[in-house]
């Protein structure tokens, strides 16, 4: 049986521990990095000509000037367009340009989104502002693509998945009295793409939509 | 049984709270104020004691909604204002302050039409702009080009967001996504300038707006079904609904609220 393929968007982690466990759980894997910023109906075509077709994308672009923690007073509009509305942007133009592939597989979408986008964080308005709104087109998608067997889900992790220690560690006192009740943060390379490759299985198959939240118990909404 | 509400008269509405002098010596700026929501909230605030700048790209909007604001006794002027452009923003917010000593209330609301109901495969580069231009960088700009002023005396920031940006749009998926992404920037915000007294919430309304007019005359069921499915069995009204919450969040009543969205839409989008 040919190996499924999964298009892995972003640099750094999460991207990067989500790549290597999906490869250990069998995925032929391919990668576009934080620089690809054009993204066309044809991007994925383009880049990768001799593919197989993508059964999977898992969205995680957040490059690193959205990544850096600013005060929203001391952004220039620049500053702001390249945190948040172009990883906004790019998220939207890489869902416009799979749907043809994940509608012929029958495949699935995946976006990781910091804890930032539902909780908000002091210092990351703009990162935040991407999050959530590529959340909510995960929601929006599965309503839109769920008839055409498109999975499409969102999955918070924990804030070390994506800022560095310093920043984590502030933005998880801020939302958090306590520990996380699993006594530590999940692990991206085996526990997130373990999540991530049963959320493409037919076991799965009547979750549409679903906003989860894998950050080891740290915040729990609602 | 029957879903059709058309021919069920709505349930009794209690009289609209009192609000005169709420908001007496504040000055607010409403973006997008030349219609509907927009012009809703900036009649309320000015009923409520404001006085109030319509943000309007449009003068032929904005200028005749300021005028009925002033019949009706409020104190109402309107600024010409691409939200899109920074130095718009700038001089809007250089209007309250130079003409009226103060800023204490930023409403943005403005929003690029959201088209019709389309997925998002089918959605072209330029309304992506557009719509995330109008909704993200234009709330930065609201944000940013307030602050200064909203700190001075315990101001407010108001977003409009959506239903749609709390539960995602299957009908209008990008217009669900950035109004998603307005709820990441108030929440941020609201950490943020917590700490200078500066509160920042959003509203979720379901009202009659030009947009909704348009929905329902290509679609003649649509308000009933829509009556249907909500409690309160109508849809709001942008002054007498979706106004006085409006000056409920910028007035002292809500001060120890911030970072929240409001539903404002007869009870349509329970369990958000």
């Amino acid at each position: 049986m040919a190996r499924r393929h999964a298009l892995i968007v972003g640099s750094g982690d999460p991207a990067d521990a989500v790549a290597v466990g999906l490869e250990a759980r069998g995925w032929a894997v391919s990668r576009m990095a934080d620089d690809t910023l054009e993204w066309t109906d044809d991007t994925v075509a383009t880049r990768f000509p001799d593919r197989d077709p993508i059964d999977l994308v898992v969205h995680a672009r957040y490059p690193a000037p959205a990544r850096r923690r600013s005060a929203l007073v001391e952004l220039s509009t620049e500053d702001w367009c390249r945190r948040a509305d172009e990883p906004l942007e790019a998220a939207v133009r890489l869902a416009r340009a799979a749907h043809a592939d994940l509608a012929a597989s029958s495949g699935t979408i995946v976006f990781l989104v910091p804890l930032m986008a539902s909780a908000g964080g002091e210092g990351f308005a703009p990162m935040a502002t991407a999050a959530e709104g590529i959340r909510l087109l995960a929601k929006s998608l599965a309503k839109t693509w769920g008839a055409e067997g498109i999975g499409s889900h969102a999955i918070t992790l924990d804030p070390t998945a994506f800022l560095d220690e310093a920043d984590a560690a502030g933005m998880a006192e801020a939302n958090s009295l306590h520990d996380p009740p699993l006594g530590r943060v999940p692990d991206l390379t085996n526990e997130v793409a373990t999540i991530i490759d049963e959320l493409t299985t037919d076991d799965f198959s009547s979750l549409i939509g679903a906003s989860l939240v894998v950050d080891g118990g740290l915040w729990m909404p609602g | 049984m029957s879903t059709d509400a058309s021919h069920t008269p709505p349930p009794p509405t209690p009289p609209l709270a009192v609000v005169d002098g709420l908001l007496a010596g504040r000055v607010a700026i409403v973006t997008g104020a030349g219609q509907g929501v927009g012009e809703g909230i900036a009649a309320s605030m000015a009923s409520a004691g404001a006085t109030v700048l319509l943000a309007a790209r449009r003068a032929e909007t904005g200028e005749p909604a300021a005028a009925r604001i002033r019949d009706a006794g409020g104190a109402a002027e309107f600024v010409r204002c691409d939200v899109t452009v920074r130095a718009d923003v700038d001089a809007a917010v250089a209007a309250a302050v130079e003409g009226h000593g103060r800023l204490d209330v930023m409403v943005h609301n403005a929003v690029s039409p959201p088209g019709p109901p389309r997925p998002i495969q089918e959605i072209d580069d330029e309304t992506i702009a557009l719509q995330i231009a109008t909704s993200t960088t234009a709330s930065f700009h609201c944000a940013q080009a307030a602050f200064p002023h909203l700190r001075a005396d315990y101001g407010s920031l108001i977003l409009l967001t959506s239903p749609a940006g709390i539960e995602g749009s299957g009908h209008l998926p990008l217009y669900g996504t950035v109004k998603g992404a307005q709820r990441g920037l108030l929440k941020s915000l609201a950490r943020e300038w917590g700490p200078a007294g500066v509160r920042v919430n959003a509203i979720a309304p379901v009202a009659w707006t030009p947009a909704m007019d348009v929905a329902t005359e290509a679609n003649p069921t649509l308000e009933a079904r829509l009556r249907g499915r909500t409690p309160l069995q109508r849809i709001g009204d942008p002054a007498d609904d979706i106004g006085p919450v409006a000056v409920f969040l910028a007035s002292p009543l809500s001060r120890h609220m911030t970072g929240q969205t409001l539903a404002v839409d007869g009870g349509r989008y329970l369990g958000l």
